[in-house]
């Protein structure tokens, strides 16, 4: 809509010289009113997203160390970056991590999402402790695991001498062959709640009447939660499967406060390679290179999964 | 009666030049002056106290402070700032080789002048200025400092154990079996990230002194030098003496649990660490400095190098961007005055100027400063004169020390720590 102003005077009834009079456009065809709506959002997601991911692009092709000014590197940085072997140990502590992670928190979820479905009302409360642990941030979770993993007063430690097994115990952070797999447990719990709610989900679609000739049927819970139930919520086990493995690649914070990478570097994944590089070492055009890395990573998982939802979805 | 009149004309001229003087000074100095201050906890507090107490005596100076957003380090977020290009005129520093960064850059400027026209060169002795000196100019103003050769311990735990503070490494090393006996661990060394190398900084200085470290810490000497490994074989002895806990212990604790086992608990008999340890020890733990806990300063080798102490200190730039250079002059003088030193020592930290009476500190400041004031030679913690890479890689280095101390160890860290000081000079 547009507002004229006019000068011409107007009949009997017409508006008196010199008055506003609102011109009405013809309407907007649905693809411009698409746009029209979409653009605030657009607008907001090229600014904190796209010219980011732009600019990083960019740096990893330039040498900045510290405050000096930053020199054209060409693809050095990513050259430098292959034959790193700190870098090579995140790869390969990422894909460990990745894969360790989102595999047991889908499985444990998919399994309680399973276990409670058989009977929702008396599980509700169940299902909101579970899922509470993964809204509480990884900072928190982080100081409470540390808590339990201590050497000296630690929780783990003081179950196990508790029943005996005082061979057991360890200092399970320190020691870089536990590290790992105890951060994983950490960050287990953390995430456990999202594929319990979305398998739940599933499965709570599935309809009654299955369940009904099931059991009419004579089929056993173990028979109906094998044959009719995990078949039938796997939408919402891929589902869980995707977040769970974009959350994972993306960890720090959980990492940051049980070990900040270590120890020996036994639990730098690439998104903390990046911050030493990056925010430590200010070495910002390769820490940029590790990042972009680290986003073809993401995407090589995501758009293929993105592009099933999308099919499926058709 | 005539000569009565005279000399009281004399001394009201006299009284009026000082008040215009000094009034003059107070006039000089006003607007607003920006400082990067990055500090928190305890060591925030005190900086807002320090300013709030140089604004009531410079009313027309109002500070405002910039803070760097960083988690850990806080070096990220003062980058950030600056090049993010935010005006300011004053920044906090700690570390040398950041300070080396910033002269780079030309982000920071030379403080000669100002150390010729004011009286900063009186207040801090020569060894303070060559810490803030590069290449024949002096870049900083240290307002606080920390004693890192001392090592901190319970005096109810040596009385446990039924021994004294060691001064000889004979002694020192001679008391771990007592120690052990006593169930109790000698050396807590937290290597989960950077406090573990306070032990071999120590170490190398005292067997290998203040001035080798410069030149390493220059990439002047080299990692597989004698006097490295000389140094970590010292620390072999002490691993092969029962100091510490099992590797995978020691690197799985941060500094915090490593001080409780000392200074809370009595678990263990001494840890290496800096100044702050005596705030939470007394703000903390509720104990009264030289009653129940104490410090000593590292034992002494025999090697040519025992009244070197190692520092950490706290100093001033003045940015290239600054605005008010005459609100920071002062401020930075007003941070080397007795007042400030006072509002230092009631945070137990320590000041370097020369005007401040030591009793002010507690026994254990005091004991700290004394040795401090009385070293041949000061030594900056040699981690953090290190660039960026070589530090990260010094440090994890000496975790791998830590978990397996056998003369490979020594031949592989020190190979590997030499190839990276290659690649960062």
């Amino acid at each position: 809509m547009s507002i004229a102003q006019t000068t011409e005077m107007g009949g009997p009834n017409g508006p008196p010289k010199g008055t506003l009079r609102i011109k009405v456009p013809k309407q907007l065809s649905d693809t411009q009113a698409a746009w029209f709506l979409l653009a605030p959002l657009l607008i907001f997601f090229a600014i904190s997203v796209v010219y980011p991911v732009i600019e990083t692009i960019r740096l990893s092709f330039y040498d900045i160390r510290g405050l000096a000014p930053e020199k054209f590197d060409g693809w050095r940085n990513y050259v430098k970056l292959f034959s790193d072997p700190n870098f090579l140990t995140s790869l390969k502590v990422t894909f460990i991590w990745a894969i360790s992670a989102t595999f047991f928190s889908v499985t444990i979820g998919w399994g309680l999402a399973m276990l409670c479905s058989l009977n929702p009302a008396k599980t509700l409360v169940f299902r909101v402790m579970i899922f509470a642990a993964y809204g509480v941030s990884e900072a928190v979770s982080g100081f409470m695991w540390l808590g339990i993993y201590r050497p000296d007063y630690g929780l783990l430690n003081g179950i196990l001498e508790g029943i005996g097994l005082s061979g057991w115990t360890q200092p399970w952070l320190g020691n870089p062959s536990t590290a790992l797999g105890a951060v994983i447990v950490a960050y287990v719990w953390t995430q456990v709640g999202l594929p319990l709610m979305t398998c739940f989900a599933s499965i709570q679609s599935i309809p009654k009447n299955l369940f009904e000739a099931a059991y009419i049927d004579g089929a056993k819970s173990g028979s109906v939660m094998r044959h009719i139930i995990a078949p039938l919520s796997m939408p919402g086990v891929r589902v869980a499967i995707f977040i769970n493995l974009l959350n994972s690649l993306k960890a720090f914070d959980l990492i940051f406060i049980l070990t900040g990478g270590g120890p020996v570097r036994s639990t730098e994944t690439v998104g903390f390679f990046m911050y030493r590089e990056s925010m430590l070492n200010f070495k910002l055009g390769y820490g940029a290179a590790s990042t972009v890395i680290l986003l073809i990573a993401v995407l090589i998982v995501s758009i293929p999964l993105i592009m099933k939802r999308t099919g499926d979805a058709k | 009666m005539k000569h009565r009149k005279t000399r009281s004309k004399t001394t009201l001229l006299g009284t009026a030049a000082i008040l215009a003087g000094l009034t003059g000074q107070a006039m000089a100095q006003e607007g607003e002056l920006v400082m990067i201050n990055w500090l928190g906890g305890a060591q925030g507090e005190m900086m807002s106290k320090l300013q709030e107490d140089f604004e009531a005596k410079y009313p027309d100076v109002t500070v405002r402070n910039v803070v760097p957003q960083a988690g850990g380090d806080a070096r990220g977020g003062i980058r950030a700032v600056l090049m993010g290009g935010e005006q300011a005129d004053l920044l906090i520093n700690t570390w040398p080789a950041f300070r080396a960064e910033l002269i780079e850059a030309g982000l920071i400027l030379p403080l000669d002048d100002s150390y010729a026209s004011t009286d900063w060169g009186d207040k801090l002795g020569e060894s303070w200025q060559a810490l803030s000196t590069v290449n024949g100019e002096n870049y900083g103003v240290t307002y606080t400092f920390g004693d890192r050769s001392g090592i901190w311990y319970r005096t109810d735990t040596m009385e446990k154990a039924g021994i004294t503070p060691p001064e000889t490494y004979q002694e020192f090393i001679g008391g771990f079996a007592t120690l052990n006996d006593a169930g109790i661990t000698p050396i807590s060394v937290p290597a989960k990230v950077w406090a573990h190398a306070e032990w071999f900084e120590s170490l190398l200085l005292r067997t290998a002194g203040a001035e080798y470290m410069t030149r390493l810490a220059n990439g002047e000497a080299s990692w597989t030098d004698d006097e490295v490994k000389v140094a970590l074989q010292k620390w072999q002895e002490m691993l092969a003496a029962n100091c510490c806990d099992d590797g995978n212990t020691m690197l799985a604790l941060d500094w915090d649990i490593s001080v409780d086992a000392a200074l809370k608990t009595g678990d263990a008999a001494y840890v290496l660490m800096g100044m702050w340890l005596n705030t939470r020890a007394k703000q903390e733990y509720g104990d009264t400095p030289g009653a129940d806990f104490d410090i000593f300063q590292f034992p002494t080798f025999g090697m040519g190098h025992d009244d070197e102490s190692m520092v950490d200190a706290k100093e001033f730039n003045i940015l290239s961007s600054v605005e008010n250079r005459e609100a920071a002059d002062a401020f930075i003088s007003y941070m080397l005055t007795a007042d400030a030193a006072a509002i230092m020592a009631e945070y137990g930290l320590a000041s370097p100027s020369t005007e401040v009476d030591l009793s002010i500190y507690d026994p254990v400041i005091q004991r700290s400063v004394s040795e401090v004031n009385s070293a041949e030679k000061l030594q900056f913690v040699l981690g953090d004169l290190l660039p960026g890479d070589l530090g990260s890689e010094y440090r994890v280095a000496l975790q791998r020390f830590l978990q397996e101390p056998s003369d490979e160890t020594i031949d592989t860290i020190t190979a590997q720590l030499a190839n990276v000081a290659k690649g960062v000079y």
